[in-house]
């Protein structure tokens, strides 16, 4: 069996955003939209504080709340762990985004671009007009990775197979891979470092590791 | 999604250096004629420090491509009048036109001749970031250089906005223009306001997590907690300008608070000048024949002469010397007999005796206990006495470094702070060996592409450094350029670099009321600008643009209307990073952390055609050469060199007739060649065709060339440090000469030509120039400091809508971060609007209540409050540098000044109307 997942080591992030932009870029997403982001907290009082910078977006969880609550099926887990949206199925009722413990999902009504009403040629080249009128989220670069391993490649290792914002990740923070794999670069970082996950308690079984070693910070 | 046919699809590999720390490797996606996504390179995966990556603004290259606002046609100014309030009214014309113009110009100023009445250069220009724009501006310095004199003293923040005493004193100390720690190795860094999760290029931001990963601690002062504070061990809210005092007191624990013999007392003796004697009248001892700087002999108890075969010098004490002299300014000299020095050891231990953890507790609002730690932390991890095996050859093994930032290391206070982080170094032998504090990079020695190279023996057992000449008649009474640093600086000495590195604001100042005694510089009668816009990235911004105004002809390299370009007669639309050519040196060691285990070439390419009628610069620069007369000095400058390599040398020569116009193509294929010439001693040729395809050219770096102690070493010489006796010459050479023209302006910048810095109330600079402007301080309350992040830091990036978008996920974009309890104090929200007001203007913004901030300490991101630029002017950002006062109480000796401006703090309604 396959389990893809992500693994953010927060001793490593430095908030630069650099998943943030290639994610735009790399799934064309609008102004505003963020399949992958960045966030900047802050926990303590003055002078006592800790600020860290926390990758999130859709956590491809065991079972997802978004996929429970779909009423077309769109919203679907594939067998390696994917949340994936179907966008000719999705009615963008957004009941998956109020389901989503992460705020992970955006509905865009309507076409937006950076300058404006026109798309830039770039823009152009990557409007996808089935996006518009319905819920879009992260997807683990889904295409890249299918393709990929038809190929014969593997995601987390090859960048050919591998999410863009773990492509461009210049601190060495994300991770892609196979938990399944005892031998993929998450499924040891997991096992050799202490982790956690964000919102377990919601019982979803998050896709998505978070090292960090200091015991005052609690997500 | 309907897949693309894969014919209408290639990968381009490029290159991005809209930063110093990079150069850095990419790809770009295009997709049928278009570009669609940047990428790393990961051909380079193997040799790229950070893995083939770049960092988040290579990623709004694209944005920047096909920006609508881009101006795609060369214009004119048709309204003669120039000023904000005025509509330049430009027109498009035709690159005919435009060229024929700015020729036309060229020539009558030639002919008028190239100086003119004040002694000046007629033709000015001016570049943004750090030297960046020299990789985007193609064969431009050639034309450059076929022109001749040029006035490059009007900077874009140069000076004040760069680590511009680091820049100074680094490379005097220790060839390190640009200083880091060796983080590869290292492993525990004291870094004071040292941003470099921020500012230091994808290599820093990779080696610094893979540090922090294997256990390094980094300690980070600073009085807002950013980035590089978040990802260190502890952050150290420090006030604001008392860095100095810090550190002085770390150097107070080494010296008195531990045996002495935990220090490297080998490097202090060998490879610094602490032996050396310091006579009566505070300089050197020297040899009465010889002149050479005395050691007292432990071996012979005598006084010796500094390089005596078997010698071993006292380290610290006081002797009697039979006889010597002393040599002072202007060869002023005192013959001795039986007379008691000191060593420069003693003398610095002397000086900081008083700096001790409970005196700088009261100065920095740091803990004394708490420095005392750091301290003796530091010299925990230094490992004195331990090795390193480097390449074959046996090295000091140092893992402790300390870095400084911006505003730390340029303004008042920085050369306390150079000295001190460079004395530190010594004090346990970690300059300049691995583990310890690097220098990475020189540009006011020769050759720029190798340190190491310019390493030559003094006299004085020292590197040469070439001073600007401030003995009588040798001095430059009548400045050669407007920021007069020939004049006023003559530590930066006079390299191609050295101009831009003067008093940059001081061209600016000058030009509009001249100081006591002092020529009023001319406005140059055109004034080339490319990749800058001091109108929003300089000081007391609406004074800026105002002389902007005034210069009478400007010729612009223009990306979109802007600030400073709203004033321009003509603009130019240059091909941007994505549509133009160039071949760029990457690796060996070059500025900030770029420290490779390779060298080699990159290049940019065309990964799409230039939209509009924008043009290569290197086509740009071949016209104007061929419509000056220029044609033949232009291809002779690019044979020498010019465009990045000479095109000829010991095993090759693709030179360029020198009569004729060659296509960008033409040029770039003769560099691409000499370049892998060079790296391969004719043997490995690889022509542009080559470099289109692979993108980049390396070859082996030895690391041991990331260190200057091995030439140190074998070149028998000696650290400038600690005792500032050359320094000091030069202050008070130059002080008689200034005098002598009763100019006593510049007599605060005297007073820190210093043999060893102390400490001088830094903060209080600030608050005594607001009393001497007739201001209260009780109404400036608060500290205001700036910072920069990933996504606006340089490459002219405020129109990019993918960074603004990006850099919202940061709590303080765009915003006034004003402490939590602050807040409260003031009755302010969350997002209300605030007002910043210092003595020269305010700034309106929505604030952010954060907590880590030093309550007295406020702080705005980047720099915004744009006016005239598309998209940015609609953003309503606050920007410190509309604050900031151009000021020469605020200008050090260096001709530098700090980011820094007393301000105050009240709600408002809105933005500024």
């Amino acid at each position: 069996m396959t389990r893809y997942v992500m693994v953010a080591d927060l001793r490593r992030c430095v908030g630069c955003q650099t998943c943030t932009a290639a994610c735009k870029l790399a799934n064309g997403t609008p102004p505003g939209v963020q399949w992958r982001r960045v966030v900047d907290m802050e926990v303590g009082s003055y002078p006592d504080v800790q600020r860290v910078f926390v990758p999130t977006g859709c956590q491809h969880c065991d079972e997802p709340a978004c996929a429970a609550a779909c009423p077309t099926t769109a919203t679907h887990k594939r067998a390696d762990g994917i949340v994936d949206i179907d966008y000719d199925l999705c009615i963008g009722c957004l009941y998956c985004a109020v389901a989503c413990p992460y705020e992970a999902r955006t509905l865009v009504n309507a076409a937006e671009f950076a300058y404006g009403a026109e798309p830039t040629a770039a823009e152009a080249a990557r409007f996808d007009p089935r996006k518009i009128g319905v819920a879009q989220k992260c997807n683990f670069c889904v295409d890249k990775i299918d393709a990929g391993t038809a190929a014969g490649l593997t995601p987390g290792k090859d960048p050919d197979a591998t999410p863009a914002c773990v492509n461009a990740c210049i601190s060495g923070a994300l991770a892609f891979g196979d938990l399944d794999d005892p031998d993929s670069r998450v499924s040891r970082l997991i096992r050799e470092n202490k982790h956690f996950r964000m919102h377990e308690d919601a019982g979803t079984g998050p896709g998505f590791y978070y090292l960090w070693d200091k015991d005052a910070f609690a997500l | 999604m309907n897949p693309m046919p894969e014919k209408t699809r290639r990968t381009v590999p490029s290159y991005c250096y809209n930063c110093v720390a990079g150069p850095d490797l990419l790809t770009v996606k295009v997709e049928n004629s278009v570009a669609t996504e940047i990428g790393p390179n990961f051909a380079a995966a193997e040799i790229h420090p950070a893995g083939g990556r770049v960092c988040v603004r290579a990623f709004g290259l694209i944005q920047k491509t096909y920006n609508p606002h881009r101006i795609l046609t060369p214009m004119k100014r048709t309204n003669p009048l120039k000023g904000r309030d005025q509509d330049p009214k430009f027109v498009p014309i035709s690159w005919d036109e435009a060229l024929d113009t700015i020729a036309d110009r060229l020539l009558k100023i030639r002919d008028a001749g190239m100086i003119d009445d004040k002694g000046l250069p007629r033709v000015a220009a001016s570049f943004g970031h750090g030297g960046t724009p020299a990789s985007y501006m193609g064969t431009l310095p050639a034309f450059l250089s076929a022109w001749g004199p040029m006035d490059f003293s009007f900077g874009s923040g140069q000076g004040v906005k760069c680590t511009h005493s680091e820049h100074l004193y680094g490379e005097f100390w220790h060839r390190g223009f640009t200083v880091c720690a060796d983080t590869v190795h290292c492993r525990y860094i004291l870094s004071f306001g040292a941003n470099v999760e921020v500012t230091g290029g994808v290599c820093a931001v990779r080696r610094h997590a893979d540090a922090r990963i294997r256990g390094i601690k980094r300690v980070h002062f600073e009085p807002h907690l950013s980035p590089t504070a978040a990802a260190s061990a502890e952050w150290v809210p420090i006030k604001p300008k008392t860095d100095g005092a810090l550190m002085f007191a770390l150097i107070h624990t080494l010296l008195f608070e531990q045996p002495r013999d935990r220090l490297d007392l080998p490097f202090l003796r060998d490879r610094t000048a602490s032996p050396y004697l310091v006579g009566p009248n505070g300089w050197f001892l020297r040899h009465p024949q010889s002149k050479k700087p005395l050691v007292w002999d432990e071996r012979t108890n005598g006084a010796v002469e500094f390089d005596t075969e078997g010698a071993v010098p006292a380290l610290e004490g006081r002797f009697t010397v039979a006889e010597a002299v002393e040599t002072g300014a202007d060869d002023e000299e005192w013959q001795h007999r039986e007379i008691e020095a000191a060593t420069a050891f003693t003398r610095m231990a002397e000086t900081m005796r008083p700096y001790s953890p409970h005196w700088a507790e009261q100065i920095c609002d740091v803990p004394a206990q708490r420095i005392r730690n750091l301290a003796n932390e530091y010299l925990d991890n230094a490992c004195v006495g331990q090795t390193i095996e480097i390449d074959g050859r046996t090295l000091p093994f140092r893992p402790v470094a300390v870095t400084l930032g911006k505003t730390v290391n340029n303004g008042w206070g920085a050369f306390d702070c150079v000295w001190a982080r460079t004395v530190l170094a010594c004090l346990v032998g970690a300059l300049e060996v691995p583990g310890g504090t690097l220098g990475t990079t020189v540009r006011l020695n020769k050759p720029h592409d190798n340190r190491l190279a310019s390493v030559k023996p003094g006299p004085d057992g020292f590197m040469v450094n070439n001073f600007n000449p401030t003995r009588r008649g040798k001095w430059e009474q009548r400045p050669s350029g407007r920021n007069a640093h020939k004049t006023l600086v003559p530590l930066v000495g006079n390299s191609a670099w050295s101009q831009a590195l003067g008093p940059t604001h001081l061209a600016w100042m000058f030009v509009r009321e001249a100081p006591d005694n002092w020529v009023r510089p001319s406005y140059p009668d055109l004034w080339f600008l490319y990749r800058a816009n001091p109108a929003i990235s300089f000081w007391n911004t609406a004074e800026l643009a105002d002389t902007v105004a005034k210069l009478p002809f400007i010729v612009a390299f223009a990306y979109t209307h802007d600030e400073t370009n709203h004033m321009a007669d003509i603009l130019l639309p240059d091909a941007t990073d994505l549509e133009s050519m160039q071949l760029i040196r990457l690796g060996g060691t070059k500025f900030i952390e770029q420290y490779w285990d390779h060298q080699g070439v990159a290049l940019r390419q065309p990964a799409v055609a230039p939209c509009g009628e924008s043009r290569d610069m290197t086509w740009i620069a071949t016209e104007l050469a061929r419509r000056t007369g220029l044609l033949e000095r232009y291809n002779a400058a690019l044979n020498r060199g010019a465009g990045g390599v000479a095109l000829k040398g010991e095993t090759y020569d693709f030179s360029l007739s020198t009569d004729e116009p060659h296509t960008v193509e033409e040029i770039w294929d003769a560099e691409c060649k000499a370049a892998t010439a060079e790296f391969s001693d004719g043997k490995d040729v690889k022509d542009l065709a080559w470099f289109r395809e692979h993108g980049f050219y390396t070859v082996p770096f030895t690391r041991q060339d990331w260190y200057l102690y091995p030439t140190m070493v074998d070149q028998g010489l000696r650290f400038e440090l600690p005792y500032q006796e050359r320094l000091t010459r030069a202050g008070i050479e130059l002080g008689r000469r200034l005098h002598e023209c009763e100019i006593h302006w510049w007599d605060k910048q005297l007073g820190e030509y210093e043999p060893i810095p102390r400490w001088h109330d830094t903060p209080e600079i600030w608050t005594n120039a607001l009393k001497k402007s007739g201001a209260d301080p009780a109404d400036f309350p608060f500290w205001g400091l700036t910072t920069k992040t990933m996504q606006h830091s340089t490459g002219n990036n405020a129109a990019i809508q993918l960074m603004d978008e990006v850099a919202g996920n940061l709590r303080t974009h765009g915003r006034v971060a004003i402490n939590r309890k602050t807040a409260e104090k003031l009755g302010i929200g969350r997002d209300d609007w605030v007002e910043v007001r210092s003595i020269v203007s305010s700034t309106r913004g929505r604030a952010e209540l954060v907590e880590g901030i030093r309550p007295d300490t406020i702080l705005i991101t980047g720099q915004f409050e744009h006016w005239a630029t598309p998209y940015a002017k609609e953003l309503n950002y606050p920007s410190l540098n509309t604050l900031v006062p151009m000021s020469l109480d605020l200008t050090d000796a260096t001709g530098s000044g700090s980011d820094l401006v007393r301000v105050s703090l009240r709600v408002v309604e809105g933005p500024a109307a």
